[in-house]
């Protein structure tokens, strides 16, 4: 009887290794997490149930030290992209919102975590925060209150509307702006990384920087979480800075290169949204097939209805269809070496574009159609289907939304000039 | 110089791992209500001529045991490792990294990922130990 771990995955690039770590996941899911999942929405403001759990996966399973090196007390997981898709995978099967702000974590880490652009000195102060005993969190603070989608689209906007600025004066910046919805903020965050401007309204590129602020610096505030349709375990809420300082060498690398590692922040996260649209899907599958096995209409299981079995056969295609074409990207992520294409080049950020948007439909389409197969019981909590349904919607809204995912997609397969 | 694999490579390696504060420290939970012994089954080829099993018996940050076996004969360890001598090579050279190994399916573990998730560091730590002392190799 074909389950969620018959789709597709290439197990020549992801060992069963990799994959195990994903069963640890899967099976702490179950223990801990599935217990609580109904209630989640109604921690949005306090996060009493989600931040001992954030902890756990963080710190207890070694989440957050699987990407450090090991000389500041991490593990160093090689073939990064492929170990965060297969993470975002299982814990989205789980909650979306929950693993979003788990890989979050990291997330404004990766330009200096990644090789071969590693910042050894900031790794030795911030990673062994990462690492050690207590919940230590990143957060990754690129949105503005004008728009979220300009900041991204730093290719054409090269960085002219960013607000947030950030002035040297001595050894120091002073960093003055205002961040809003990032994930992990509120109380959640330890540290940010924050996307900044050293001249307000350049289009040089290499005035676009990138700058590690921690939250108990002075003239760091935020606001109270925002209440949403779903992703209640994602706090997001607005961040000031005013006259914050912190050390020079809390810039990621520097003028070209931080724009240049931002971007392949944004490969890392359209793959990994692309894989919690795959794990939110997954967790779709098993509900509607147990469903439709044991609900029975005009005397049989409603999945022996004709109407029902091709839309049955549309999630399954669009799983597996998203779960190839993921390891397939990851792969080329992973090994430059082969590929020749580095995760921060044009191509590799507008081809994941590609896959992200691919993913984002296919979810939104998956919970939709499963939905109009449960009838009532879909849109009831008690089934599980609603907040997947609820949460998934998000994940084609972040990081500039559809509108700018298909943009960059289209920039690259079609050399657009103008968008 | 030890050959590796024989009984005195054994002994150098857990007097690395017992003298090494890394593992001392990141192993204290290691095995405590677990079983945390280790079998490496090393498959034939360069150079060695047929399937050669070690077993490390490892509990709270200590190497109590670390011994060449004829054959897995009765263990049952809690993890067991299986990889071609030419790739264990370069692991215990220090040229080739033995979590890369097994995340790119080189070596094969089989035990409870939970628990090797939940101590990494120790295996990270464990895993460096193994190259920290110079050997001679057959086929060299
Ligand atoms: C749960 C959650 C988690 C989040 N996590 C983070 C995070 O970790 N870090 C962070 O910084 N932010 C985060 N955000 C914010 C999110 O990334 C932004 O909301 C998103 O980038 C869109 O920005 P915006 O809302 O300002 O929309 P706008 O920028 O106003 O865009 C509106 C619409 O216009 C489209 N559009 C934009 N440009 C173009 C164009 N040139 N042509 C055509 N259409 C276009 C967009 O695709 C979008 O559909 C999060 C938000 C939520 C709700």
């Amino acid at each position: 009887m074909p389950n969620i771990d018959d789709f597709i995955r290439p197990k020549e690039w992801v060992s069963d290794f990799v994959t195990d770590i994903g069963k640890v996941l899967r099976e702490w899911g179950k223990d801990k997490y599935l217990p609580v999942r109904q209630n989640i929405d109604e921690d949005w403001k306090h996060h009493k149930i989600v931040e001992p759990l954030l902890k756990e996966v963080l710190v207890d399973l070694g989440i957050n030290a699987a990407f450090f090196p090991y000389e500041v007390g991490g593990t160093d997981i090689p073939d990064v992209c492929t170990l965060i898709c297969i993470l975002g995978e299982e814990g989205a099967r789980i909650d979306s919102g929950f693993t979003v702000a788990c890989l979050c974590s990291v997330w404004p880490m990766l330009p200096i975590i990644l090789k071969p652009h590693r910042n050894m000195k900031l790794l030795e102060e911030f990673g062994p925060k990462f690492c050690g005993s207590e919940l230590y969190v990143g957060c990754n603070a690129m949105t503005e209150p004008a728009s979220g989608a300009d900041i991204e689209n730093v290719d054409r906007m090269q960085g002219r509307t960013i607000q947030t600025t950030a002035k040297l004066d001595g050894d120091q910046w002073v960093i003055n702006g205002h961040k809003i919805w990032p994930t992990n903020s509120g109380d959640t965050a330890n540290l940010y990384g924050v996307v900044c401007t050293t001249k307000k309204g350049s289009t040089d590129l290499d005035d676009f920087a990138f700058i590690y602020v921690p939250a108990d610096a002075k003239g760091v505030s935020v606001g109270g979480p925002y209440q949403k349709a779903g992703m209640a375990a994602d706090m997001n809420t607005d961040i000031w800075f005013d006259q914050v300082r912190v050390p020079q060498r809390y810039r990621a690398h520097g003028p070209g290169d931080d724009l240049k590692y931002f971007k392949e922040m944004i490969t890392y996260g359209n793959m990994a949204t692309a894989a919690m649209c795959l794990g939110v899907m997954k967790n779709v599958y098993e509900i509607i097939k147990k469903w439709t096995t044991e609900r029975i209409i005009a005397g049989k299981p409603l999945k022996e209805h004709s109407m029902v079995a091709a839309a049955l056969s549309d999630i399954a295609i669009n799983i597996e269809a998203t779960s190839a074409w993921i390891h397939m990207y990851a792969r080329e992520v992973d090994r430059p070496d082969i590929y020749g294409t580095n995760p921060w080049d044009d191509t590799l950020v507008h081809k994941t574009r590609g896959l992200s948007t691919f993913a984002c439909k296919a979810v939104e389409k998956v919970c939709s159609s499963a939905m109009d197969y449960m009838g009532s019981y879909g849109y009831s909590r008690e089934f599980d289907l609603e907040k997947h349904w609820r949460d998934s919607k998000m994940l084609g809204l972040w990081m500039g939304g559809l509108g700018l995912k298909q943009m960059e997609n289209a920039r690259y397969w079609y050399e657009l000039e103008t968008l | 110089m030890a050959i590796y694999p024989s009984q005195e490579w054994c002994d150098e390696w857990k007097d690395a791992m017992n003298n090494d504060p890394a593992c001392v420290e990141t192993g204290k939970n290691w095995g405590l209500d677990f079983p945390g012994d280790f079998l490496f089954e090393i498959t034939p080829g360069s150079g060695l001529d047929k399937t050669h099993y070690m077993y490390a018996d490892i509990k709270g940050g200590k190497c109590l045991e670390l011994k060449m076996l004829d054959s897995q004969g009765d263990k049952k360890p809690g993890f067991y490792v299986t990889g071609s001598y030419g790739d264990f090579k370069p692991v215990v050279k220090g040229e080739k990294d033995f979590i890369e190994g097994i995340v790119r399916a080189l070596f094969i573990m089989k035990g409870d990922m939970g628990k090797i998730m939940r101590n990494a560091k120790y295996i990270r730590a464990m895993a460096a130990s193994i190259s920290s002392f110079k050997n001679e190799y057959l086929g060299e």
